[in-house]
C-alpha cells in the first residue's frame, strides 16, 4: 500500500475557526478527498495540515434563493447530481456530475472539490520516486517543464468535469475568510499557469457555488474520456445554445484554464472552437487527435441541445 | 487415465458432481465474504516492515551506495544492497540473471537497489528515500533495433558470452521455398503487437518468518511455490528442507506471480539477518515495475496458400523485447512460433525469433504467453489472403483444420480437437455469414481461432519426478483432506481438485477440504502456469481417489459380500449392497477394516510427439481450441472502437464446472478486449514507464466490457482427467485478432498494432 507522509489534521466547528486555520501557512482544506488524499501519498506536497469541512453543516446542502441554486462547497457531487431542483433547471450541471470518476467517487467527492481541483498532468500526477526519475517538473521538485520544455510555465490540464457548465450557467463562487465574504465570477477565477490557476487568495475558503437560474436556450455537457468511468477527461465540453441563435462553449482539460468561445450563428461555433484550442503533451492521448476531438465534442455537444 | 470409466458414467447417472450436482465453489463464499486471508492481512508479533529504494536511471553503474542517514533514523533496523546476497537466480535455469537488489549496476528505470527494513511502512520508505547512491549512467538499450545493434553496451556484461540477444531460436520444417514456388498467393506482412502487463488486484506481497530452530517460513503471493522454494534455498544458501513456502489466498497473478521477486528474497533475507518476521508489500507502481508481463513483439510473416484456400507454408520471424531481465524469455522465443501452425495442417514451416534485452522492466509470462502475438499476425494474415482470394474466412479455416492424432510438423501430437464445432457454433450463434461485408458502414464482424496447451510436458529444470502429486486423508468424520501443491489463484483449481476427488467418491466438493501450495505439507505441484493444474493435478487427484475408493470399496465388499465391481459411490453414500451404506459408515467400516486411511497420487506427463526437436519447448500432452467472433462498431469521426459482442466457443475436453469454465473464457476475452482496444506498457524515450497507475494504465471498466457469448465444446481428450483441457489461457488467443478481423470489416483497413485507440483507428481512417 502507497503510505501517507505525515500531516496534520483539524476539523474546525465553525466559520471563524476554519478561517482561522486556512489562514496558516501551508494549510490545504479537504471536503472529500477524493484527489487531494492520492495527491498527498504521491507527496505532490508536504507538511501539510489538512483542514476538514465535515463538522461544518452549513457547508452541505442545496438551497434555492430568489431563484438561483446555492450549492454549499462541501455538498457531495451525487446529492448535486439527485437534486430534483438541479435536474429541473441546470441539467448540464447533474450531467456533469455523473460523469465524475465512479459512483463511489462521486458519493465522497464533492462539487467545491471540483471547482477548486488541482491541474492535472501525466508529469505531475505521479508518484515521488517516478518523478525523481525524471528530476520532477515545473509544478513540483523540478525546473523543467516536459509537456513544453520551452513554455513559458506549467500547463497542467484543469480537468474538473463541472466547470465548463458551470462557467455557461454563470456560476458565482463565494469565499470567506478572516477578511470577510467575497464573491467571485467562476469564469475569473482561473489563471494560465498551472502552478497557479486558482485566482482567490491563500486564506480564502470557497464556501458555495452560487448557479444563477439559468439563462434562455439550453446548456449541454460532455466528457470525452478513454473508458466509461473512472478516467479525467481527456477533453470537456460544454455549450450554450441561445435563442437568438449565438452560442458559446467552455471547452477543456487542454491547458491550465478553461478555454470560452461565442459565436453569433452557433454554426460558426465548432471551428471557433477548435480554433483557439490548443492541447498540450498532458495526456498520454495525442494532440493531434485531441484537438479533432475539440470540432467534434462541440458539434455533438450542439446537436444534444 | 479413465479407467472404471463405468463406475464413473453410472455415477453422473445418479446425480454425480458431473451430472450437475456440487455447485458451489469450495472457497467462494469466504471470497465473497472477506474472510479470505491474503498477505497483507497476516500479523505476527514483532513484525516488521520491508521498502525498497529503486533505480532513476535506466542504465548505470552504481558507484557508491550511502545509507548512514537512513540507519540514523529511529525505527530503521537494517539496510539491505545487492552485496548481501549475490547469488544470481532466474526462472529457468540457463538464463539466472536476477539479484533481488542491483548488484553493480542498474538495468531499468524502477529496479530495486536498497532496501530498508523498519518498524513501520512509513520509516521504511523514507528511510529510503535517505540512502545516497551514486550512479554513472550508461548508454541505454531501448528498443529492439538497440537490442540487436552493434554499437551498443551489453546489459549483462558479466556473462560468459555476453550479448544483448537472450536467445535466438531457428527452426525449419519441410520446404518453405517450394511451398511458396507451388502457391496461387503468397502474402507478406508485418505486425507489432504492444507490450502489456497483468495488473492482478492484489500486488506481490511477501511475509518471512524466521524460526528458533534456524528454519524459514515464507508466505508469498506467488503462483509457482515450488520454483519458488528451490530459489530461496539456493539463494539463501539453505537446505531445502529448511525452508517452508505457503501460497495463502492470492488475489490473482495471470502469470505475472511465476517468478520470484525482490518481495519474496529480501524479506527471507531479512527475516534471518534481523531474526523477526518481515513483511513487504509492493505499491502498486512497482508492480509495473516488477511486470514480467507480455513482450512488445515485433512480426513478419509470409504465407502461401493455393487459390482453393490451402494453406501451403508458413515463414515466421518474431523480434520480442523482453527488458532488463531473462524471467521465462527463453520459454517465450520458443512459444512464439511453437503453436503457430495450430490448428491448421501446414507441412513447410520456417520459423525465427530473437528476445533481447532492454533497459525496459523485464517482461515474461502472461496469459497465453508468447503464443497471443504470432496469433494475432496469423490470424489477421489469413483473413488478408482470403480477401485477396475472394475466399471465405470460415471455410478456409475449416478446410486447413487438423484431426484428432494429427502430428504438427514441428512435432505437437495433438489428441483431442473439436475445433470444427467451435468455428460452427460461433459462426452460427453470431450470424457471421450473414452480416460479413453486409453490415453498415463502421460496423465490422470478425473471426478468429487459436490453440494452447495444457501443460508442458517438460519442468523448467530437468528431471523425472511426478509433475503433480496430491494426498488424500479421510477419516470417520466423513471429511476427506486433499493435500496439493498446486496454486490456486483464483481460477478456481482448488475446486477442480474436489470435483475430481467428490465425483470419485460420489461425495460433494463441499465434503473436501484442499490443503494447498505448502511446502511442508503438499505433494510436489509445479504450480500455475502454462495452464497446466487442472490437467496434471486433475489427473494426481483422481489417481488418489480411485485409490481411496478402492481401500473403501474392498473393505464394504469383505463386509457385504458383495463384489467390488457392484459398488456405486454417489449421492453421499454408497449403493450395490443389500441397502445403501451411507458415505460416513462407508468410511467408518473401512477405517475399521484397513486402518488409518489414505492414499496419493501423482501424475507425469507421457512423452509423445516424435518429430520434436530436442531443444525445442512447447509440447504438450493435449490442446485446447477456441473460435470467436467479435462485432465492432467504429465511430468513423472520432475513431472510437466499441466491441459490441463477442462469441467464444472453446473446446475444453470436458465441463467439469459451468460457471468456473464461462467464468475464465469470459476473463480471456475481458483481458482480450483490453490489450486490443486500451493497454499498453508504454515507455518514454529515457525508459521512463508513462502509466504505472491504474488510473492511467486503462484495463476495461465494465462499461467497456462487451456482452460474451461462451459456447462450451467438448472433445473429451483421451488423456484429460475425464477429459478435460483447459480454459484458462487459450481462450485469449482469438480475442485480439477476432476484433482486428471485425475492425477491417467495419473501415476497410488492416490495423496491425494494437492496440486499437481511437487516436490511431481515426489516423487509419483518415489516411483510407
Amino acid at each position: 500500500m502507497l503510505p501517507f507522509p505525515k500531516f496534520s489534521y483539524e476539523a474546525p466547528g465553525t466559520l471563524d475557526e476554519l478561517f482561522t486555520l486556512a489562514s496558516v501557512s501551508g494549510s490545504r482544506i479537504v471536503a472529500g478527498g477524493t484527489d487531494l488524499l492520492p495527491s498527498l501519498k504521491h507527496r505532490l506536497f508536504q507538511d501539510t495540515l489538512l483542514i476538514s469541512l465535515r463538522r461544518l453543516r452549513e457547508l452541505r446542502g442545496v438551497t434555492i434563493e430568489g431563484g438561483a441554486l446555492v450549492i454549499g462547497a462541501n455538498t457531495t457531487l451525487r446529492d448535486v447530481a439527485r437534486d430534483d431542483r438541479v435536474a429541473a433547471g441546470w441539467p448540464a450541471l447533474r450531467d456533469a456530475c455523473r460523469t465524475i470518476a465512479t459512483s463511489t467517487i462521486q458519493a465522497m467527492g464533492t462539487l467545491g472539490g471540483n471547482v477548486m481541483l488541482d491541474t492535472r498532468c501525466l508529469y505531475y500526477n505521479q508518484p515521488d520516486g517516478w518523478r525523481a526519475s525524471i528530476g520532477g517538473c515545473l509544478k513540483a521538485d523540478g525546473s523543467v517543464c516536459h509537456v513544453a520544455p520551452n513554455g513559458a510555465g506549467c500547463y497542467a490540464a484543469h480537468s474538473a468535469d463541472t466547470v465548463p457548465a458551470l462557467w455557461l450557467y454563470g456560476a458565482i463562487l463565494r469565499f470567506g475568510s478572516e477578511r470577510g465574504i467575497r464573491e467571485v465570477a467562476l469564469a475569473d477565477l482561473y489563471g494560465t499557469d498551472g502552478r497557479t490557476w486558482l485566482g482567490n487568495a491563500r486564506d480564502e475558503v470557497l464556501l458555495a457555488i452560487v448557479v444563477p437560474k439559468a439563462p434562455a436556450g439550453s446548456v449541454v455537457h460532455r466528457k470525452l474520456r478513454a473508458r466509461g468511468a473512472i478516467d479525467y477527461g481527456m477533453l470537456l465540453t460544454a455549450v450554450h445554445r441561445r435563442p437568438d441563435g449565438s452560442g458559446a462553449a467552455v471547452v477543456s482539460a487542454l491547458g491550465p484554464r478553461p478555454v470560452f468561445v461565442e459565436a453569433e450563428r452557433v454554426e460558426d461555433l465548432a471551428a471557433a472552437a477548435h480554433k483557439a484550442a490548443t492541447p498540450m503533451r498532458t495526456h498520454a492521448y495525442g494532440v493531434g487527435w485531441r484537438k479533432h476531438m475539440v470540432r467534434v465534442e462541440v458539434e455533438r455537444a450542439l446537436a444534444g441541445s | 487415465m479413465t479407467d472404471d470409466r463405468d463406475f464413473h458414467v453410472r455415477a453422473v447417472a445418479e446425480g454425480g458432481v458431473l451430472g450437475g450436482g456440487g455447485r458451489g465453489k469450495v472457497d467462494g463464499l469466504a471470497k465473497i465474504t472477506g474472510r479470505s486471508v491474503f498477505v497483507d492481512d497476516l500479523v505476527l508479533p514483532r513484525m516488521v516492515y520491508a521498502k525498497v529504494l529503486r533505480s532513476p536511471h535506466a542504465h548505470a553503474k552504481i558507484l557508491s551506495i550511502d545509507a548512514s542517514e537512513a540507519l540514523a533514523m529511529p525505527g530503521v533496523l537494517k539496510v539491505m544492497t545487492g552485496e548481501d546476497c549475490t547469488a544470481r537466480y532466474g526462472a529457468i535455469p540457463v538464463a539466472q540473471d536476477e539479484t533481488a537488489l542491483a548488484l553493480g549496476k542498474v538495468r531499468y528505470i524502477g529496479e530495486p537497489v536498497v532496501c530498508v527494513a523498519a518498524v513501520d511502512e512509513e520509516t521504511a520508505r523514507d528511510a529510503c528515500r535517505r540512502v545516497r547512491v551514486v550512479y554513472e549512467p550508461l548508454d541505454a538499450i531501448l528498443s529492439i533495433d538497440d537490442a540487436l545493434s552493434a554499437d551498443k553496451p551489453f546489459i549483462h556484461e558479466w556473462a560468459r558470452k555476453p550479448s544483448n540477444i537472450l536467445r535466438k531460436v531457428d527452426q525449419e520444417y519441410g520446404d518453405v521455398d517450394a511451398a511458396f514456388a507451388a502457391s496461387d498467393l503468397v502474402l507478406e506482412g508485418t505486425y507489432d503487437y504492444p507490450g502489456s502487463t497483468h495488473v492482478p488486484l492484489e500486488t506481490h506481497a511477501a511475509l518471512a518468518v524466521p524460526h528458533a530452530d534456524g528454519r524459514l517460513t515464507l508466505w508469498s503471493s506467488t503462483q509457482n511455490p515450488h520454483y519458488m522454494h528451490r530459489t530461496i534455498a539456493r539463494v539463501l544458501g539453505m537446505r531445502p528442507g529448511d525452508v517452508r513456502v505457503i501460497k495463502p489466498d492470492i488475489g490473482a497473478g495471470y502469470g505475472g506471480k511465476c517468478d520470484t521477486f525482490c518481495t519474496d528474497v529480501c524479506s527471507a533475507w531479512l527475516a534471518r539477518a534481523l531474526d523477526r518476521p518481515v513483511k513487504f508489500v509492493f505499491e502498486r507502481e512497482e508492480v509495473f515495475y516488477a511486470h514480467r508481463g507480455r513482450h512488445r513483439t515485433k512480426m513478419w510473416l509470409k504465407m502461401g496458400m493455393t487459390k482453393e484456400g490451402r494453406v501451403t507454408g508458413i515463414d515466421f520471424k518474431a523480434w520480442a523485447e523482453g527488458g532488463a531481465y531473462a524471467s521465462y524469455g527463453v520459454v517465450t522465443s520458443f512459444y512464439l512460433g511453437v503453436f503457430m501452425t495450430m490448428p491448421y495442417k501446414v507441412e513447410n514451416y520456417r520459423f525465427q525469433s530473437h528476445r533481447v534485452y532492454t533497459n525496459h522492466p523485464p517482461c515474461g509470462p502472461k496469459r497465453g504467453h508468447g503464443a497471443i502475438q504470432p496469433r494475432f499476425a496469423l490470424e489477421l494474415h489469413l483473413d488478408r489472403m482470403c480477401e485477396a482470394l475472394g475466399l471465405d474466412p470460415v471455410q478456409v479455416r475449416l478446410d486447413n483444420l487438423i484431426e484428432a492424432g494429427h502430428e504438427t510438423v514441428n512435432g505437437l501430437l495433438v489428441p483431442s480437437i473439436a475445433l470444427s464445432e467451435c468455428i460452427e457454433r460461433v459462426v452460427q450463434a453470431s450470424d457471421y455469414r450473414a452480416k460479413k461485408g453486409s453490415l453498415p458502414p463502421g460496423r465490422g464482424i470478425g473471426l478468429a481461432c487459436s490453440a494452447y496447451m495444457c501443460g508442458a510436458l517438460h519442468a523448467v529444470y530437468d528431471n523425472d519426478l511426478p509433475h503433480s502429486g496430491v494426498q488424500l486423508k479421510c477419516d470417520r468424520s466423513g471429511r476427506v483432506t486433499i493435500f496439493s501443491g498446486t496454486a490456486d489463484c483464483g481460477q478456481g483449481s482448488n475446486h477442480m481438485l474436489a470435483v475430481f476427488v467428490a465425483e470419485r467418491l460420489g461425495i460433494d466438493p463441499t465434503d473436501c477440504t484442499v490443503v494447498e501450495a505448502d511446502t511442508d505439507l503438499t505433494p510436489v505441484d509445479l504450480g500455475s502456469y502454462s495452464s497446466r493444474v487442472t490437467f496434471m493435478a486433475g489427473n494426481a487427484a483422481l489417481q488418489a481417489a480411485d485409490r481411496l475408493r478402492s481401500q473403501i470399496a474392498s473393505a464394504l465388499a469383505a463386509k457385504f459380500k458383495v463384489p467390488v465391481e457392484s459398488l456405486v459411490f454417489a449421492g453421499r453414500e454408497v449403493r450395490g449392497a443389500w441397502r445403501p451404506i451411507p458415505w460416513l459408515e462407508a468410511v467408518d467400516i473401512a477405517e475399521g477394516h484397513h486402518g488409518t486411511l489414505g492414499s496419493v497420487g501423482s501424475y507425469k506427463p507421457p512423452k509423445i510427439g516424435s518429430r520434436l526437436k530436442r531443444t525445442s519447448v512447447g509440447p504438450s500432452p493435449a490442446y485446447s481450441f477456441t473460435a470467436q467472433v467479435a462485432e465492432v462498431t467504429v465511430d468513423q469521426v472520432s475513431g472510437v472502437v466499441t466491441v459490441d459482442k463477442m462469441w467464444a466457443a472453446h473446446d475444453l475436453g470436458r465441463v467439469l464446472h459451468r460457471e468456473i469454465a464461462e467464468g475464465q473464457i469470459e476473463g480471456c476475452v475481458y483481458m482480450g478486449v483490453g490489450e486490443a482496444l486500451l493497454e499498453e506498457q508504454a515507455y518514454r524515450k529515457d525508459g521512463v514507464h508513462m502509466t504505472p497507475s491504474i488510473l492511467e494504465y486503462r484495463i476495461p471498466t465494465v462499461y467497456d466490457t462487451p456482452e460474451i457469448q461462451v459456447l462450451l465444446v467438448e472433445s473429451h481428450d483421451p488423456g484429460g482427467p475425464f477429459g478435460a483441457k483447459e480454459a484458462g489461457e487459450g481462450p485469449q488467443l482469438s480475442t485480439v485478432p477476432a476484433i482486428g478481423n471485425a475492425l477491417h470489416d467495419a473501415i476497410g483497413r488492416w490495423l496491425t498494432n494494437p492496440p486499437y485507440t481511437p487516436e490511431k483507428v481515426w489516423k487509419a481512417i483518415k489516411g483510407r
